[in-house]
């Protein structure tokens, strides 16, 4: 569908004011139901992750390895996705509660969360899909914009991709070293001084589930270590397979810093909402995928709570398709069936005819190419 | 919890298995009440003794490291989700293994209404350790006064519960002024505690009731040895004012002062004023954002988007009136945690930076 380029200023601008409106209906409403669904997933969280390493001390009979890595997987997936990531954000600041405070919660992940802050609130959601801007894009690792040029080793980024989801949270704790940056707007000294806290924090993190858990567990050493391990790998690929599907599908967006200056409020809308995709499924899927199933509700408001994006994507939605804006969302499949097209097209060297909202020369103007 | 319970618990051992989590975080999963460390409580008495007014008796968990007679509690509830908090006087002596409050309907004040209208028996309610220095002394004083108003009378009733359980009860007089009867708090225990010890003299002034205000009559009469008298003062501000130029040039003691959290300061209207406490700079309020003040004080906060997005310059605002730039509305803040990227002044505020 393309980037709207039918849309005036004037345009714009309402569909701004539309969203505001209902954020601030959102917002003014937050209260005690808010407050009782968190609660319960963290109790939820909490309990499976109980019950999950209980199980596992008796791993040497299938069935309870089986259901205890499962459940501390459940509880992992919980806790990176709808718990830590969304309380990051401030989402839950408003509950005036020290354990769900945006500037002192630390997740279970080797990833600091001061850092993954910096790298994802900051870096990440301010510049949402500006190639060379939003480290996210590839992570300095993958290519996946068009703008990004290509290098012969792109060639293998099917299975860089493949590594990165089995790995995904030392890929997330590395992120914010900028090591692609090193050596030239960023110094060797500045990425250094990042590495004590990620080596505290993952110091912590193997200590926790590759020693004391299994020590403790005695003979049953074995099963814990690789309960825990499989718990650890089946997070980093949901958490990779959610993510990618959030901004790398295929008909995602990308944009260049010329045009995100001086960004209107309803501009800057509009680039969170065409360089976001969402995934359909059920409830529980949504709250496994800490409603990043809702990326686009996600990015256009990102300290609400999160079980709200439910409530307000079919409003949204709405307001897409009166404006004409295309509303990306798909089952899972389809939605990773595209950023696997993505990661292939983008490893080859191919350059498809750019797509802007910054003001060009008539003849670049999509639009004609697009009636045709 | 049991001692060994306990121990085992605050191992570096325990909290290493739990992080990045808390052990208190697992322990919320069997009673919220469980902290080994933050001092929290659960309500098992709620006693109307006048109608805008509720007393609470509360059984705080083992992190309740006591308190001093006088001493007042930050005392939090969740209200409509969110975590309230404000301070009360503690009215329990110290001996009591139950801590005691009187919580007064406080015109539009969200925590004093809750509490008159909801509190339950069983309620959870967060705590902090006991402050304040309204009785600095380890010992009773041989001739004291006590004058208190309203619901002054809190950390008075604390005074004089500890001196009768301690059996230190000297020669006190007690001025206390309600204003009408029916408004009065204690009053039944009060009158139970003169008649029994006739070294305490108690005389209460209903102002609605043609009772004569605080006056330098009132002293002359009811209390004609005053320069031998040590004295303890709550109640409004304006109250405790008028009354300490009464007291002070007449006693030779000293004279304590219990500040109300309810009486502060009002909020200055218009344009106002920032205080950045950690720094100790005062600044103009009407530049800009918060952010923006700090950055032109010369101060460098953290920040990262600067429209309310990532959460990067939150900030402690200890008390003030701040405007919420994106939807213009204006609302009173104390001990939180706001963005300064997009909150002004809207009135005097002290920012902790």
């Amino acid at each position: 569908m393309g980037k709207p380029t039918h849309l005036t200023d004037a345009d714009i601008a309402e569909f701004g004011r539309e969203l505001d409106a209902i954020r601030d209906e959102q917002m003014s409403d937050i209260g005690e139901r808010d407050a009782g669904y968190i609660h319960k997933v963290l109790r939820t969280q909490r309990s499976s992750e109980v019950a999950g390493r209980a199980l596992l001390m008796a791993g040497i009979l299938p069935p309870a390895w089986l259901a205890g890595t499962a459940l501390l997987s459940l509880s992992k997936i919980l806790e990176n996705m709808e718990i830590g990531h969304n309380v990051m954000h401030g989402q839950w600041d408003w509950m005036n509660d020290p354990a769900l405070d945006s500037g002192t919660y630390e997740w279970d992940n080797t990833c600091p969360s001061s850092q993954w802050k910096h790298s994802h609130n900051y870096v990440h959601h301010t510049f949402t899909n500006i190639v060379d801007l939003d480290r996210d894009v590839g992570y300095g690792i993958l290519r996946m914009a068009e703008d990004q040029p290509w290098k012969k080793r792109f060639l293998l980024q099917p299975l860089t991709a493949a590594v990165l989801a089995a790995w995904f949270q030392w890929g997330v704790a590395l992120h914010d070293l900028e090591i692609e940056r090193i050596g030239k707007d960023k110094s060797l000294k500045e990425a250094a001084a990042l590495l004590p806290p990620i080596w505290g924090k993952v110091r912590k993190q193997l200590l926790k589930d590759y020693i004391l858990f299994p020590a403790l567990a005695g003979p049953m050493a074995p099963f814990v270590l690789t309960g825990n391990y499989s718990a650890n790998l089946t997070r980093n690929l949901w958490t990779f397979l959610i993510i990618f599907c959030g901004h790398f599908t295929d008909e995602v967006e990308m944009f260049d810093e010329a045009e995100a200056i001086d960004e209107t409020r309803g501009q800057w809308y509009l680039r969170q909402l065409l360089g976001s995709s969402n995934l359909t499924g059920s409830v529980p899927f949504h709250i496994l995928s800490g409603h990043l199933s809702y990326q686009i509700e996600h990015h256009l408001f990102p300290d609400m709570p999160s079980h709200r994006y439910r409530d307000i994507a079919p409003r949204v939605q709405a307001i897409c398709e009166r404006y004409g804006i295309n509303y990306n969302t798909g089952p899972l499949t389809k939605q990773f069936g595209g950023v696997v097209k993505r990661i292939l097209r983008m490893s080859l060297p191919h350059r498809r005819k750019r797509n802007t909202l910054a003001e060009q020369p008539f003849a670049d103007l999509p639009v004609y190419a697009e009636a045709a | 919890m049991k001692p060994l319970v306990r121990k085992v618990l605050s191992s570096s051992l325990v909290g290493a298995l739990a992080s990045p989590l808390s052990v208190d975080d697992y322990l919320s999963l069997i009673d919220r009440r469980l902290s080994l460390a933050e001092p929290r409580g659960r309500i098992t008495s709620v006693v109307r003794q006048t109608a805008d007014s509720v007393t609470l008796v509360i059984e705080p968990n083992d992190n309740w490291a006591g308190h001093r007679p006088g001493q007042h509690v930050l005392l939090g509830v969740d209200l409509n989700g969110a975590r309230h908090s404000r301070c009360f006087s503690l009215v329990s002596a110290p001996q009591d293994p139950l801590l005691e409050i009187t919580v007064k309907r406080n015109g539009d004040g969200r925590v004093s209404n809750f509490l008159v209208d909801q509190a339950r028996r069983g309620q959870l309610v967060y705590l902090s350790p006991a402050e304040g220095d309204f009785y600095p002394q380890t010992s009773a004083p041989a001739k004291a006064l006590l004058v208190s108003a309203g619901s002054g009378i809190t950390p008075v009733m604390s005074l004089l519960r500890e001196w009768i359980a301690s059996g230190h009860l000297g020669d006190v007089v007690f001025l206390h002024y309600a204003r009408r009867r029916c408004d009065m708090i204690y009053a039944d225990e009060l009158q139970v505690m003169a008649e029994q010890h006739p070294s305490l003299q108690v005389s209460t002034v209903f102002t609605a009731e043609n009772g004569r205000r605080i006056d330098s009559q009132t002293m002359d009469i009811e209390v004609p040895d005053l320069a031998e008298r040590e004295t303890w003062l709550c109640g409004p501000l304006d109250f405790m004012d008028a009354a300490e130029a009464l007291i002070a040039p007449r006693s030779e003691h000293a004279l304590h002062r219990e500040q109300f959290a309810a009486t502060r300061r009002e909020a200055a209207h218009g344009q106002g004023s920032v205080h950045f406490l950690n720094s100790d700079i005062a600044a103009s309020g009407e530049n800009g954002s918060l952010l923006e003040v700090a950055e032109g004080a010369g101060l460098t906060p953290p920040y990262g988007c600067r429209m309310g997005i990532c959460h990067a310059c939150k900030c402690r605002v200890a008390e003030g009136s701040v405007r919420d730039l994106r939807t213009n509305t204006v609302r009173e803040v104390r001990d939180t945690d706001i963005q300064l990227c997009i909150h002004a002044a809207a009135g005097d505020v002290a920012v902790q930076l």
